[in-house]
This record gives C-alpha cells, sequence and structure tokens, in this order.
C-alpha cells in the first residue's frame, strides 16, 4: 500500500473505485446455489490474494484453520484491545451464557460450514450453517442507513458489479469476535469484500478486507473459497447452550 | 490501581464482555498435534450444536473410575459423515480417540471412536490432512 494513503481511504478506495456500468442480468455471474469451504494447501484464487492492498494482514485462519491464544496474525491493536485481550478469560468461552453467542459477519463468512446463496438482481441472500446466520446484499442503489441505525451481527451491506466480481461494502455491523481468541472488533468496523466465480463456475472465492481503527492499525483481510456441490442443502443449526457448563 | 487505568480497564470489560465469543476455540483449548485414546461406557450422548458430547466412564489400570467428557465437532459435520442423535447409546463400550485439553482435565475433542464390535465413526480430522471436503 502506499505509506501517504490512510488505511481508511484505502478502503473507501476499495468500495468505491470506478464501477462498470452493471451489466443486464443475462450477462452477470450467478452465485446461486449450495456452497461448501474449500479446504486448500494452495489458494486456488491467489490473484485475488495478490489484488489486495499489499500492507493488509493477512488472517489466515478460513476454513479449518484457528488462531490460537494471543495470536492475533501480527495486527498491531489498539491500547483498548491490548488491554481487552490481556484480561480475556478464555474458561468464560465454556460457560453456558457465552455458548451461543452468534458470531458477526467479520467471523461467520470464514467459518469451516457450507452456505446457500440465493441470487436476484435487487439483492443477494446468504444463509449460512454457521449459527443459522442470514445476510442480504441490496443490489438496488441504495445507500447505507445513518450511521446511528442499529447494527446487527451481519450488517449492512450493499453491492455493485465490477466486471464479472461483486463488490460488497458492509458497515453497520455488531461487535463481535475477529478470530475467536478474545480479540472483539468495534461496531465501527467496515468491511468490503470482492466475490469472484472462477472461470468453470464451480468455485467461488472472495476476499474481505476490514478497517477498525478502534482496535488495530491498518488494514486486515482475509480470503476464502467454496465449491459448487449440487443438490445439497443447509441444516439447522439451533445452538443449544446446554453444551456449556 | 490508579483511577484512569481503572477507568480504561473498566470500559474495556463493559465493551468486551460477552463479545469476543462465538464458541470455544480449538485451538486454544484443545493440543491439535495430539492424540491420546480412551476406552469406557457411555453415560451419556448429546448431539447438539455447537458440540455434540459423549460422557463416558472410564475404568484406569489401578481400578479408578474416572468420568471424561468427550466433545464432537459440529453435528452438522458429522450428519453429513453418517452420525446422527442415536448413533451411540449410554451402554455402549467405546474407544475414542482424541485431541487432550491443554489443563489436562479429563476431556478431549473426538477424533474417531470405535464401538466394541470394530465400527468407526470419524470426528474431527487433523486440519488439511484429512478434512472433509479436501480438494
Amino acid at each position: 500500500m502506499n505509506a501517504f494513503v490512510a488505511p481508511g481511504l484505502w478502503l473507501l478506495l476499495l468500495s468505491l473505485s470506478t464501477p462498470l456500468p452493471a451489466a443486464d442480468s443475462g450477462t452477470m455471474p450467478d452465485f446461486s446455489g449450495f456452497w461448501t469451504v474449500r479446504f486448500e494447501r494452495t489458494p486456488s484464487g491467489q490473484a485475488m490474494i495478490e489484488r489486495l492492498p499489499r500492507d493488509a494482514v493477512l488472517i489466515n485462519d478460513s476454513g479449518a484453520g484457528e488462531l490460537g491464544k494471543d495470536d492475533f496474525a501480527g495486527l498491531k491493536l489498539s491500547e483498548r484491545s491490548q488491554e481487552e485481550v490481556r484480561n480475556y478469560d478464555y474458561k468464560s468461552e465454556l460457560k453456558r451464557e457465552n455458548t451461543c453467542v452468534d458470531p458477526s459477519v467479520v467471523y461467520y463468512m470464514q467459518s469451516p460450514f457450507p452456505m446457500e446463496i440465493y441470487h436476484g438482481t435487487e439483492m443477494i441472500v446468504f444463509k449460512m450453517e454457521y449459527f443459522d446466520m442470514v445476510r442480504i446484499i441490496f443490489l438496488d442503489g441504495r445507500g447505507h442507513p445513518p450511521a446511528a441505525a442499529p447494527h446487527t451481527k451481519s450488517g449492512h451491506s450493499i453491492g455493485r458489479w465490477e466486471g464479472d466480481a461483486l463488490v460488497v461494502d458492509t458497515t453497520h455491523i455488531a461487535a463481535g469476535t475477529i478470530m475467536n481468541n478474545g480479540l472483539t472488533h468495534s461496531d465501527n468496523i467496515h468491511m468490503v469484500e470482492h466475490f469472484k466465480l472462477s472461470p468453470d463456475g464451480k468455485t467461488l472465492w472472495a476476499t474481505q478486507v476490514y478497517d477498525d481503527p478502534e482496535v488495530f492499525t491498518g488494514l486486515a483481510a482475509r480470503y476464502m473459497a467454496w465449491r459448487l456441490v449440487p443438490g445439497e442443502y443447509i441444516y439447522p443449526y439451533e445452538c443449544d447452550p446446554s453444551y456449556g457448563e | 490501581m490508579n483511577r484512569p487505568f481503572s477507568w480504561l480497564l473498566l470500559s474495556v470489560l463493559l465493551w468486551s464482555a460477552g463479545l469476543a465469543h462465538a464458541h470455544h476455540s480449538f485451538a486454544v483449548h484443545f493440543v491439535p498435534d495430539k492424540i491420546i485414546a480412551i476406552s469406557g461406557v457411555v453415560t451419556e450422548f448429546r448431539f447438539v450444536n455447537p458440540h455434540g458430547l459423549v460422557y463416558l466412564t472410564v475404568k484406569t489400570a489401578s481400578g479408578e473410575e474416572q468420568r471424561w467428557r468427550a466433545e464432537t465437532n459440529s453435528p452438522n459435520v458429522l450428519r453429513r459423515r453418517g452420525w446422527s442423535k442415536t448413533v451411540i447409546k449410554a451402554g455402549d463400550s467405546i474407544t475414542i480417540e482424541g485431541y487432550p485439553t491443554r489443563d489436562g482435565t479429563h476431556a478431549l475433542r473426538i477424533h474417531r471412536v470405535i464401538f466394541a464390535d470394530g465400527r468407526e465413526l470419524p470426528g474431527q480430522g487433523r486440519v488439511l490432512e484429512d478434512s472433509p471436503g479436501l480438494d
């Protein structure tokens, strides 16, 4: 990344870079279907990773990966977040009241669970198996609601096409875990995603870039990949808190 | 504790209380590169998300009876590998291979269940070695 461009501005540029005219729906990719995580030794969507801002910290925990205690992927944490992780009680995760706290879109998109996508012209709906989460990406040209509008774990997402890639800008995400190891993102996190199909249409790639100066300096990013599985469907998750102690 | 520090700590605790959870982290609580085996008799099986639970009584070489808690990875994942909520029953004699806890408590994450008649159920694989859906 250019050192003279602030991280937030980079995210804005990623999100708002010159949009290509939306093509008619007949020529746009169709993401519809049941998608299961590709557990990859070598990223099949390496080109997507190479297009990330150069100094974004890549969080390498997508799919089956998990970061351990005190491993925050090299992110430079704010003073408040350093304090948070210093005081974090890992055993509290095992308590009944914490067992079914649903993750935000920052964490649930990278989970090792499948998803269904319903792709329309005005919106795309993601139905996630993990925690039964649902997100809507509006494609009708609307903007985000006012800053003070309610926040939710899935946030408010608006999408637009850049060629054959879907660019999604998400705000209003309620605070939640970033890596499931004690670090929380703020209510003000801003996320930009790129979604793209492989040429054969059987793999869906995505990258996410996060900007959350209350929690870390600069940008963080993830890469994800799913493969299309015809005829499958999502099972209910229905988290049961009785698992907790 | 001086006042500014205590306010900072309080604000952090209020901000983060209950937020940083999804459910517990495997990497934090279990040893991912070690597998141990226990054998015993099942006392209870619950097949619920985020993790199924098998409670069993294990008799040690000295005759002591220990209560172990073995958790599965998500039942949703396991349903696609042949598990169901009745696949294990109280009274079953089983061997469980799994990842031990970091704190040494009598608990583990199931890698494989082996029944007395030789049947096997796959649990959590080793990451990128035998994960389901590996391309």
